[in-house]
């Protein structure tokens, strides 16, 4: 018996070192600023880390579909909220559910809204475990910074103090007209929503609710990834647990040209398409929260400045 | 779960496997192998494990039936007449040899028609088309079930071994089952031997601890040489097979020598966290590798590279081939006219022929597999007709053929051919081979490297760097091995101090400098396909 | 066993095979070697040497070789 027990402590006080060792790891390879410079992925999505504490209103996750639909700066310009874009490529859900997580660190957003696309995207058990993992040991997601350590990566503190003049919003001057028009034809059918999504959106609602922020669902116009079965999908989740969900492709007032208001053929939106769709959504969320405008706070003049160089970079 | 490296296996199955197999009581722990074998094999294939219980099934029924036969011609021969004893014993020789026959081609057969209905039919359409015949056979498509090519060659030297009365057929149909499926050796191999794994497997040993840490840090040295050098060489590799026309000579043999390391790499690394596995439950599989590229000739590097599947080609095509009443025949009177070095290499010859065709295609359908096993064929079969040659040049020379500086050249001319075998075995089909080949001596030049163009073809400097290492200690481990130094028994008589910080070294390693996470794309098993 | 002597010494001159224990093991006779032996043990002393015993424990030293001769020779 007394041997069994020597065992088991072995045993943790081996992985205890462990843990220790890799946080010692973690410490290290963690970009020290929010910048590419510094190692930082996404820094996009990402330049929420640099935003002030307690500035953000509405927070926006989703995938590639989030970051061409929704730009943050119009709606500073028209309604004087603040809202940022966590979008990043390709995103699985779980990703959505980081950052949501570490946005709820030093912000606390009223409205969580989450682009719909991600929810049919599949994955497999061992890439929701690794980024459990990921966001306990961040040397499981910039191991790859050893190729480029400096000095300083072996003793100065992490601060973040970049932040993105879009706030998060992707521009591109593309326009490419989308051809299958009749995308949405109707069904009564649902597309179901693959199981591991469907803890991770109770993870995302769970989330939600402890930090006092409501969760939207929202589908922006995309011909080329939306349809009525995934409409039926989420319309159904979203009723079951109470959420709030638009869904943009099924709205005749957005008045959408698939001529001009696509960027690649119906895939993601054009400047002209994110727009309407901001401006319609922006509105909705208004007419619901009536949120305080900030513009003439001088908190906020960092923003009025980035309105400014935001409105040179879409014009050229 | 799609490798044994990935999380859900290594960070969810295997644990889940490994606690109910030590709480459940001894008689009970087959049942908990059984399911998770089943489990796994499910996981991956679905529907597919169909063929593994039809397979299971009829080398039960086929084995059962052979031992009854085989009692009651040993009842007979009892009773019998001296005289007629030579009669009744080919009487059941012949049934049995039917009997195996037909079992083997149950086994074999389902093996052809999915893995190889496709490369023949197109090939005999390609055929009737040079003909000028009206007429094409359809080619139908089949998806393999996960392992066929390992567990149809276990079910098959199991049906040989009750034919040939080593082993007695397993009346427990469970057993056979769990034989046959062993979760962590059936994508990849080792291929067992009934004789070898299945008593153990049944035994349902407790685990030991001293077990657990071993099993633990053989699978971990396995994922090093994954994690750290196959993955990282994949995209180069990939790169340089795929544009094969577009890159010189310099490039494309240091591409050749790479993707040889990361077969080597990838096989071995795999065979490590397989038998570390099984260790772990008591179980102790064959090796299959051993420093193969400490080889001083082909045939040598053939006993130290997959070595479960040249012993089965050895022990079930090439002596039974070899010794079959004809060859035999040859052999006797080959020996007497061209003598001892000469006579039994016909008949050698012969058999070695079928093995290495077998070989090629058991890698896979296509020309540029069967290309492969007849480059090895020939090279073995070059250096026995030429050995008698060697010796004598070297005895006039006076060449001492067991100096080291001897070896050593022995053994990098030994690497220098497996690594132009392997550019077959993984360049795009025989063509882009062929051209491959050519390239390397008319294209070749240093350029690449010079410039630094090189870097940027998936792999950066730091990306070489780090492979070297890698490979450096994979190299120290084995020079000790060669040595006769059991490095792990070394490691394990340490104090606790000197192994933690071995382990936790190995493990950071992984960590830090394995090819994965952002920036990479998964890499497939690479034998898990053949 | 003085005709087996001849024979293996006829085959492999290089080994002495009074002391040697691992023929197969230590790669003194190869598999080309082992059919030439076989071959002349069937003729020689009149056995049939079954694919099966063909394993490395009936040849790794004369000995084992001789057991198995006189074996064999019993079942016939």
């Amino acid at each position: 018996m007394k041997g069994k027990w020597k065992a088991v402590f072995r045993c943790i006080s081996f992985f205890l070192i462990l843990i220790l060792l890799l946080l010692g790891c973690s410490y290290v390879v963690t970009p020290k600023n929010n910048q590419k410079a510094f190692g930082m992925d996404m820094v996009s999505a990402n330049g929420i880390l640099g935003e002030k504490e307690n500035t953000i209103d509405v927070l926006f996750v989703g995938d590639s579909e989030s970051y061409c639909s929704f730009s943050p700066m119009l709606i500073w310009e028209k309604h004087g909220y603040t809202s940022y874009v966590c979008g990043t490529p390709l995103q699985p859900l779980y990703d959505s559910s980081r950052y949501i997580q570490q946005a709820f660190k030093t912000q606390k957003p009223k409205v969580v809204v989450l682009e719909t696309d991600v929810i049919f995207r599949k994955y497999g058990l061992g890439s929701y475990l690794f980024s459990k993992g990921q966001s306990y040991f961040s040397v499981l997601q910039y191991h790859d910074r050893w190729k480029n350590l400096s000095i300083n990566d072996f003793g100065s503190a992490i601060s973040y103090t970049w932040t993105d003049d879009n706030k998060g919003y992707r521009y591109s001057n593309k326009v490419v007209p989308a051809t299958n028009l009749d995308y949405m034809k109707y069904t009564d059918e649902p597309e179901e929503i693959p199981k591991m999504n469907e803890l991770c959106l109770l993870e995302i609602i769970e989330l939600c609710k402890k930090n006092d922020a409501e969760l939207f669902f929202v589908s922006t116009p995309s011909t080329k990834n939306w349809n009525y079965k995934r409409h039926n999908g989420v319309q159904a989740f979203a009723k079951e647990y109470n959420i709030p969900y638009m869904d943009m492709n099924l709205l005749d007032d957005l008045k959408m040209d698939w001529n001009l208001d696509t960027r690649d053929a119906g895939d993601h939106l054009s400047y002209q398409g994110a727009v309407k769709v901001t401006d319609y959504y922006s509105g909705y969320l208004q007419e619901r929260f009536s949120f305080e405008d900030h513009r003439s706070d001088a908190q906020y003049a960092s923003w009025n400045e980035a309105l400014k160089r935001y409105h040179q970079s879409v014009k050229g | 779960m799609t490798s044994y490296f990935s999380l859900a296996y290594l960070g969810l199955f295997l644990p889940a496997v490994i606690l109910l197999y030590s709480i459940l009581p001894q008689k009970h722990r087959w049942k908990v192998l059984l399911g998770a074998s089943y489990l796994f094999f499910w996981s991956i294939s679905g529907k597919l494990l169909l063929y593994l219980v039809y397979s299971t099934c009829s080398i039960h029924y086929f084995g059962i039936w052979m031992n009854a036969i085989q009692s009651e011609r040993d009842r007979l021969l009892l009773e019998t007449e001296k005289q007629n004893k030579k009669a009744v014993k080919a009487n059941y020789q012949r049934k049995l040899r039917q009997i195996v026959t037909a079992a083997i081609l149950l086994q074999i057969g389902v093996l052809l028609v999915l893995k190889y209905a496709d490369f023949f039919g197109t090939n005999i359409n390609s055929l009737l088309a040079v003909l000028k015949v009206p007429f094409a056979l359809p080619i139908p498509q089949f998806i393999l079930p996960i392992g066929i090519s390992f567990y149809t060659l276990q079910a098959a030297s199991y049906l040989f071994d009750v034919y040939r009365g080593t082993v007695h057929a397993d009346r427990n149909i469970f057993r056979l089952a769990l034989f046959l499926s062993f979760f962590p050796q059936i994508m990849e191999g080792p291929i067992c031997r009934y004789s070898q794994t299945c008593a153990q497997l049944w035994e349902g040993e407790k685990i030991q601890f001293a077990n657990l840490t071993s099993g633990c840090q053989r699978i971990l040295y396995g994922l090093m040489k994954k994690v750290v050098v196959a993955d990282r060489l994949n995209i180069f590799i990939q790169n340089v097979f795929t544009d094969f026309n577009e890159h010189d000579g310099g490039v494309t043999a240091i591409a050749m020598v790479l993707y040889t390391c990361q077969l080597y790499m990838d096989f071995s690394g795999t065979m490590d966290c397989v038998i570390g596995t099984a260790e772990i439950f008591g179980v102790q599989l064959p090796e299959n590798f051993k420093q193969p590229f400490f080889s001083k000739s082909i045939s040598d590097f053939w006993t130290r590279w997959h070595i479960t599947l040249g012993t089965w080609f050895r022990d079930y095509i090439f002596y039974p081939v070899s010794m079959s009443k004809p060859l035999k025949r040859l052999t006797v009177s080959a020996r007497k006219r061209l003598g001892n070095h000469f006579g039994p290499l016909l008949a050698g010859a012969v058999a070695l022929f079928c093995v290495w065709i077998c070989n090629g295609l058991w890698h896979g359908a296509g020309w540029k597999y069967i290309f492969f096993g007849m480059y090895h064929f020939a090279l073995i079969l070059t250096a026995n007709i030429t050995e008698p040659f060697v010796k004598t040049c070297a005895e006039k020379l006076h060449i001492n053929r067991q100096s080291t500086a001897y070896h050593c050249i022995q053994v990098v001319k030994t690497t220098i051919l497996v690594c132009f075998g392997e550019l077959f075995f993984r360049a795009h089909g025989l063509r882009a081979g062929l051209y491959m080949f050519r390239n390397i001596f008319t294209g070749f030049s240093l350029k690449t490297i010079k410039d630094g163009s090189i870097f940027t073809l998936g792999m950066d400097k730091h990306d070489f760097l780090i492979v070297f290492v890698a490979v450096l200690i994979v190299f120290t481990i084995g020079v000790l091995r060669e040595r006769g130094i059991n490095v792990r028994g070394k490691l394990s008589e340490k104090n606790t101090a000197v192994r933690w910080a071995v382990s936790y070294a190995l493990i950071l390693f992984i960590i830090i400098f394995g090819a994965y996470g952002a920036g990479y794309i998964p890499v497939e098993p690479i034998y898990a396909n053949f | 066993m003085e005709k087996l002597y001849e024979i293996l010494e006829e085959i492999q001159p290089e080994v002495d095979f009074t002391t040697c224990r691992n023929l197969v093991d230590g790669h003194y006779l190869d598999s080309l070697s082992i059919l030439s032996l076989v071959a002349e043990l069937e003729d020689t002393f009149d056995i049939v040497i079954p694919t099966v015993e063909i394993i490395p424990a009936n040849f790794n030293s004369a000995e084992d070789i001789w057991a198995m001769i006189i074996r064999l020779q019993e079942e016939a």
